[in-house]
């Protein structure tokens, strides 16, 4: 494999990497999991299913894939984005087969799991997404590269294209960036709702066609949990009868009708659409890989605009359901660009809120909750005191103490300190012997939070009221310190100095 | 008291077990530890037990027919534990196995099962952060080499994720701890060896290698943070700075 490739790395491809990283890291999804693939002879790399992480940048996030844009040139102004033409910054383009080299160096060593492949708009959307597309073929068949890919793509690219870019990645995502019509209009004036929903609905039903196909069920698998969930927003019976059951969920942002839905994306070669590299391309149409495998994703921006949580939340519901997203994901809002349009400068990052939403996002995926549980048009924000599933159970003392020998597992799912994991070891074990405090410590319960909510043969653990103002001031006592610090956790403090703070000398 | 004492390797460890169990001295009577044993106790018996193939495959197959395949993956990855009381734990678990049956691995509520568990668990959970956090050195352009220093034995799980990862490379993987290394030609199975002190040393000075795409990688790291989310907390709590050691991207700032 050696002979064909001679080094494209240049001494400016290290500047190359510094302006393109430093473009792309407001993008949140870094995420490598989704699909399990197998290493082939002669290919190089595999897929997990679980998503490997293999660093953590100084702000805690996860280091999986390499993130970068192809280029930050960009055509486009949308308000929020540090790549907007208005903005006067160094601008870079990788060569195809540098970044392709990149990859493969970097996958070799252990220090990624694949490629996250964005990019601003040069020249147009279809061009962009041209080149894009001709990098994710060059890495999968010179390169001959079997790790993950995770593709952005460019809202406005032809359906080829995108067809393409399905192909030779395992997951594309299309950025809502914002929930609402109005708040896109004000803040990326050059994308619309049409063109980002667009393709979310034709890759969806091209996924879910190419998984019928192969004798998977039309929808992405979810955590096995959610088959025990007469609830939750993934399942298929309630899916189905979409009038009634849309009824009582008022105030959706997304009309389903308005897009096309069941349209899918044609069947191409990538050989027909990127003409001019017939060399390369030839081995493409042997490829025979399956269409994103491992579904597709979207982000939302915290903060930048004036919705409430409710709004997020339903929206984000409705992206599982209508679009069988694999994940909605949230980016607490960060000024850098200074607008009329935007919150200023020195506004503080919202992080306890996209805290907060994730914590929901996770009751919906994992727990069982829908939407409207867990918000109301009367309470359209998460508490900031307290957790989004506590506030439930607090709301719904009715339902408890729950006596966890005898409760199912989705009841299980609902008290506050128990998670996916130790209800069903609660499930499993209980069948065969009784439970005790101590066992349920072992488990992966937390007591410190589950003890008010739970009896365990008959007992609770300390004499405590189910009385609501009670068990708020006994939960909000301890969480203060932990909220505190979220909301908090990217301030540094020092001590003040004379000398250096107020230019005293000696 | 009688304690049976083993070399600390899968197959001692099961003879010690099968030893133990038909000396017929009662399950409460004996006790097991891998050596070597820092202190001796008054008033009992210590039996040094040797490696043998043929009792070592009756243990194994008798856990995987009376009790369950996924009780010999504990057991398995419970004696590359390197917790004391593994071995210990391993045969009180196994004792309970053949009273129960494969529902053992589910009873939960019993200390013996849950430490087993934990065992089990923290084995797993180590390898899975070793295959996320072990880096790489290219040695003459072709030849991979990486470093680690893990507590339990979980060199064989980690290679095992690089076998088909990088299915057509040259790699050694080596414990630093253990002198093992893990050794893997292209498009073959890897095989475990035992290094000499000369191998060792050798293979350690390989860490002194840098090329252009350490240097692309470190500036990477650092530029794809975001300044204003700043969190060290966080940062340690995936990524804990014991296991650093190897990591290039942390090396930079020493």
């Amino acid at each position: 494999m050696n002979e064909i490739i001679t080094s494209a790395i240049s001494e400016s491809t290290m500047d190359k990497l510094h302006i393109l990283a430093d473009s792309a890291k407001y993008d949140v999804a870094c995420t490598s999991s989704g699909v399990d693939r197998k290493g082939q002879e002669g290919m190089l790399g595999n897929a997990k299913g679980c998503g490997i992480c293999h660093s953590f940048g100084a702000d805690g996030r996860c280091i999986s894939l390499l993130k970068i844009l192809m280029t930050n040139h960009c055509e486009y102004d949308c308000k929020y984005c540090i790549n907007r033409k208005s903005n006067d910054i160094p601008r870079a383009t990788f060569e195809p087969d540098e970044l392709c080299q990149l990859v493969v160096e970097f996958y070799k060593r252990n220090y990624i799991e694949g490629l996250f492949l964005s990019s601003g708009v040069l020249k147009s959307p279809t061009y962009t997404m041209e080149r894009m597309c001709e990098v994710l073929l060059m890495l999968r068949t010179k390169y001959r590269f079997n790790g993950y890919i995770h593709v952005k793509t460019i809202p406005g690219a032809g359906d080829d294209l995108l067809a393409v870019a399905g192909y030779l990645a395992d997951r594309m995502s299309v950025n809502m960036e914002l929930p609402t019509v109005e708040s896109l209009k004000k803040l990326a004036p050059n994308k619309s709702f049409e063109t980002i929903l667009n393709p979310m609905s034709k890759i969806q039903s091209t996924i879910s066609e190419h998984r019928l196909a192969i004798g998977k069920s039309s929808r992405m698998e979810r955590a096995k949990g959610n088959r025990l969930l007469e609830n939750s927003i993934f399942n298929q019976s309630r899916l189905e009868k979409k009038p009634d059951y849309y009824a009582g969920e008022e105030g959706l942002f997304i009309e389903s009708n308005s897009i096309g839905e069941g349209i899918k994306l044609p069947t191409v070669s990538p050989r027909l659409i990127l003409p001019g590299k017939e060399a390369v391309l030839s081995k493409a149409d042997k490829l025979n890989r399956a269409f994103a495998p491992a579904g597709q994703s979207t982000q939302m921006i915290i903060g930048a605009s004036d919705e409430n949580d409710f709004n997020l939340i339903q929206t984000t519901q409705q992206l599982y359901q209508t679009y069988d997203l694999k994940r909605v994901f949230y980016s607490a809002y960060i000024p850098i660009n200074e607008d009329s349009g935007l919150p200023s400068l020195d506004t503080p990052l919202p992080l306890l809120r996209e805290h907060r939403l994730y914590q929901a996002d996770f009751l919906m995926r994992y727990y069982g909750f829908r939407a409207n549980e867990l918000l109301s048009e009367e309470m359209p924000n998460f508490h900031t005191e307290i957790d989004p599933k506590c506030e439930w159970a607090i709301r719904h003392l009715e339902q408890f103490p729950v006596e966890v020998e005898k409760a199912s597992y989705e009841i299980l799912l609902r008290i506050p300190g128990i998670g996916p994991k130790s209800a069903m070891r609660i499930v499993n074990s209980r069948r065969y012997g009784h439970l005790s405090f101590e066992s349920l410590k072992k488990m992966g319960v937390v007591l410190k939070r589950a003890h008010f909510f739970i009896t365990c043969g008959g007992k609770q653990m300390y004499k405590t009221p189910i009385e609501q103002k009670y068990i708020f001031k006994q939960i909000t006592s301890f969480e203060y310190k932990d909220n505190w610090k979220i909301s908090h956790s990217n301030e540094n403090y020092r001590q003040m100095n004379l000398f250096d703070d107020f230019g005293l000398s000696v | 008291m009688t304690v049976f004492s083993c070399a600390d390797d899968f197959s001692a460890m099961m003879t010690c077990i099968y030893e133990a169990w038909s000396s017929r001295l009662g399950h409460d009577n004996v006790k097991l530890v891998r050596e070597p044993i820092h202190q001796l106790e008054l008033f009992t018996d210590y039996v040094h037990v040797e490696a043998d193939s043929e009792k070592t495959e009756s243990v194994v197959r008798s856990i995987n027919q009376k009790i369950s395949k996924g009780a010999y993956m504990w057991t398995f990855y419970a004696s590359l534990s390197h917790e004391e009381d593994a071995l210990d734990t391993i045969y009180r678990f196994l004792v309970l196995g053949f009273r129960y049956g494969a529902c053992i691995c589910q009873m939960l509520q019993n200390p013996v099962v849950m430490r087993m568990m934990e065992l089990r668990r923290n084995v797993g959970n180590e390898a899975h952060l070793f295959v996320e956090f072990s880096r790489f050195t290219s040695i003459n352009n072709g030849i991979y080499v990486s470093h680690i220093e893990p507590k339990n034995n979980c060199l064989i799980s980690v290679a095992n994720h690089f076998a088909d990862r990088m299915i057509s490379e040259y790699w050694i993987i080596m414990d630093d701890n253990r002198n093992l290394a893990a050794v893997h030609l292209p498009n073959e199975e890897f095989y475990i060896r035992n290094l000499t002190e000369d191998e060792a040393t050798q293979l350690k000075m390989t860490e002194q290698f840098r090329d252009g795409f350490v240097a692309m990688w470190e500036e990477y790291f650092n530029t794809i943070a975001i300044k204003q989310r700043v969190n060290p907390v966080c940062q340690r709590n995936h990524f804990p700075e014991w296991m650093r050691k190897h990591a290039v991207e942390f090396l930079q700032s020493k």
